[in-house]
């Protein structure tokens, strides 16, 4: 693990050329997960700079003895939530239980793009690409997540199916061909 | 790519090491906030700083005010002094003085005077503002009087200009820090402003109303001259705890001042007394009662009304109370030419109509606050009543003579607001009261009692 505590140190004192060194070194990383929370790119930069000077401004309360990159994303991911709460966009919509059983093949797989996954996840609804970054992309149970956005473990399980059937009817409408299987679990 | 069919892996597969280079100007936002941050802290502590200098200041100058009153009053308790040396008789209460060939002529019962006066003469030589000899003329001692009086302004000068200084460094760091900020926060900033401008649902109001009471800790502060003090009671306590209750009304024109005032009542209580059992006249009185008020009585014979001095002023009786026997020409040589006999207690009783003008601070600004307050108050006198407790029971008796009908007071205090609502505020504020003028005219009395309260109200914004 690169230890960061001499940068870490020069930022804590004001130092701009550390303080910048520390941006681009991380910036790249935080913005794709800024990208994933978002609903666009103009909502990820916002939260990429709010998020980062919140970092510099509690720099001097990370303890090295964690990775500084994780606590930079938890900082990132916890500003992204919150934009959302603030815009009050929490509500679920439409019903996707037609999409249940679509899976794509390797083909299909090949040719997206993180880009137009990216496209796809950021046309989301707001609570539904929530769950699915904080289950699949953060790793969180569905426990973690109900406390995290104050709902309840049903909810979260129902908004994950719902993100997931969402993303594969638009997968399946952008670029066709479908199998029928499924065999993820929640 | 394995287990394609899953969209999280594919998901997973695709973004979770994802990357993209946010745009360069992101980073110059970030830094020029950062600065900002950094020197807004900076700004705040300086802020509070000057604050606290400003309350500090007025406590100051509440105190050079009332180090000039104490000034003048030693300075009258001079020239009395010169003029009693001179007169061949003494009065008990000064502030009788220009009624003095009148009351002697007709008093009756106060014919031990004489030896008292003399008495009194000699315990001058022990009095620390004796009066010499050779009588200093008027005009030196007021010169040596007024000199102390000037450095100290000079003194308050200068603190006055380093603050000034201060505030103008506070301002040019301000200036600079406005300057550094991005066009885009400037746009930015006045687009909020414009916003909450527009939504009157989040315009906090300006104004608050409020009801507080106050349990008060009086603590007595008094000095008097040698004269008075020598037939004066006792004080059976030095400090008293009272309540007070009152309404408040607040404006605030910014997020962080706000000037206040109101309406508010309060009293105050000041007890005198006697143990009079351990006074060897008792000697000389055997016929009567073995304890006795220690202190002369005055008899003003054209208004047959008694008096007495006290540690807040002269207390003036409507008549001799049922449970006192007054003595006179009990011995020859007393230095007591009248006296109660009884073991009572006196409790002066003040009342006081408040009319505040403060100004507040708001420290921390958040569901627990913090706010600073300093001011003033003006205070209308309306009550005035004194009661003797003894062996029978509490009665009215008489009131304080000379009492001022209105006197200035300074305050300050560090209070907690507590949101309950949006609107609906929980305060608990102690503060520190003190008088800036003595409540009492007679120019031998000095009475400036010290008020430490815990003001807890609601207030209401709207």
């Amino acid at each position: 693990m690169e230890d960061f505590k001499p940068l870490i140190s020069e930022c804590i004192a004001g130092n701009q050329k550390a303080l910048a060194e520390l941006y681009h070194h991380f910036a790249p990383k935080m913005f794709g997960v800024c990208l994933r929370y978002a609903k666009d790119a103009t909502e990820a930069e916002d939260n990429l700079q709010d998020g980062f000077i919140k970092v510099f401004a509690n720099l001097k309360t990370f303890r090295n003895d964690g990775s500084l990159e994780g606590w930079i994303r938890r900082i990132i991911i916890n500003v992204s939530l919150e934009k959302i709460r603030k815009q009050h966009l929490m509500c679920p919509v439409e019903d996707v239980s037609i999409y249940d059983t679509i899976n794509f093949s390797d083909d299909v797989i090949a040719k997206i793009s993180a880009d137009d996954l990216m496209k796809l996840i950021q046309e989301l609804p707001p609570r539904y690409r929530l769950v699915f970054n904080l289950y699949v992309m953060e790793g969180m149970s569905h426990q973690e997540i109900a406390q995290e956005m104050s709902i309840t473990q049903g909810t979260s399980k129902s908004n994950l199916a719902r993100a997931r059937e969402i993303l594969k009817r638009k997968v399946h409408e952008t670029f066709g061909e479908l199998k029928a299987q499924n065999n993820y679990t929640a | 790519m394995k287990n394609t069919n899953n969209i999280d892996e594919l998901y997973r597969e695709k973004l979770q090491n994802f990357e993209k280079d946010p745009p360069s100007y992101l980073l110059e936002n970030i830094l020029a906030a950062t600065v900002v941050n950094k020197k807004s802290r900076k700004v705040v502590f300086w802020r509070i700083a000057g604050v606290a200098a400003a309350l500090l200041l007025a406590f100051v100058a509440g105190w050079q005010i009332n180090s000039r009153d104490q000034v003048e009053l030693e300075q009258a308790i001079v020239m009395s002094k010169n003029q009693a040396t001179d007169a061949e008789t003494e009065k008990v209460i000064p502030s009788e003085q220009k009624l003095d060939s009148k009351q002697v002529e007709s008093s009756n019962i106060l014919v031990a005077m004489l030896d008292h006066s003399e008495q009194v003469k000699s315990s001058k030589s022990i009095n620390p503002i004796s009066v010499s000899d050779t009588e200093p003329s008027p005009s030196i001692n007021e010169t040596s009087l007024l000199k102390p009086l000037d450095s100290r302004f000079i003194k308050i000068s200068d603190e006055t200009a380093s603050i000034k200084r201060l505030q103008e460094r506070k301002t040019k760091e301000v200036t600079k820090d406005l300057a550094e900020k991005s066009i885009d926060q400037q746009i930015m900033e006045q687009n909020q402003q414009l916003a909450m401008a527009q939504n009157p649902d989040r315009r906090k109001g300006r104004w608050l109303v409020g009801a507080q009471v106050s349990p008060a800790y009086n603590v007595s502060n008094s000095s008097h001259s040698a004269q008075y003090a020598s037939n004066m009671l006792a004080a059976e306590s030095t400090h008293s705890v009272d309540l007070g209750a009152g309404l408040t009304i607040e404006y605030k024109p910014g997020k962080r001042w706000s000037v206040q005032s109101g309406v508010y009542y309060s009293g105050m209580a000041q007890s005198s007394g006697i143990s009079g059992s351990q006074n060897s006249k008792n000697s000389f009185a055997p016929g009567l009662a073995a304890d006795y008020v220690n202190t002369s009585v005055n008899v003003d014979a054209s208004s047959n009304k008694l008096s007495m001095n006290s540690t807040a002023g002269v207390i003036e009786l409507k008549g001799v109370p049922s449970q006192l026997v007054l003595g006179s020409k009990l011995e020859s040589n007393s230095v007591t030419p009248a006296v109660f006999a009884s073991d009572v207690q006196f409790t002066q009783n003040f009342e006081y109509i408040e009319i505040p003008l403060c100004l507040r601070y708001t420290l921390i600004d958040s569901r627990i606050g913090v706010e600073m307050m300093g001011g003033f108050s003006s205070n209308l006198l309306v009550g005035n009543e004194t009661y003797m407790q003894g062996t029978s029971g509490k009665s009215l008796v008489g009131s304080t003579k000379d009492m001022e009908p209105i006197n200035y007071s300074g305050t300050m205090g560090v209070g907690l607001k507590y949101s309950l609502s949006k609107r609906l505020f929980l305060n608990v504020e102690p503060r520190v009261k003190y008088y800036l003028n003595s409540l009492n005219s007679n120019s031998s009395v000095s009475y400036k009692p010290y008020t430490i309260g815990v003001f807890t109200g609601l207030s209401y914004q709207f």
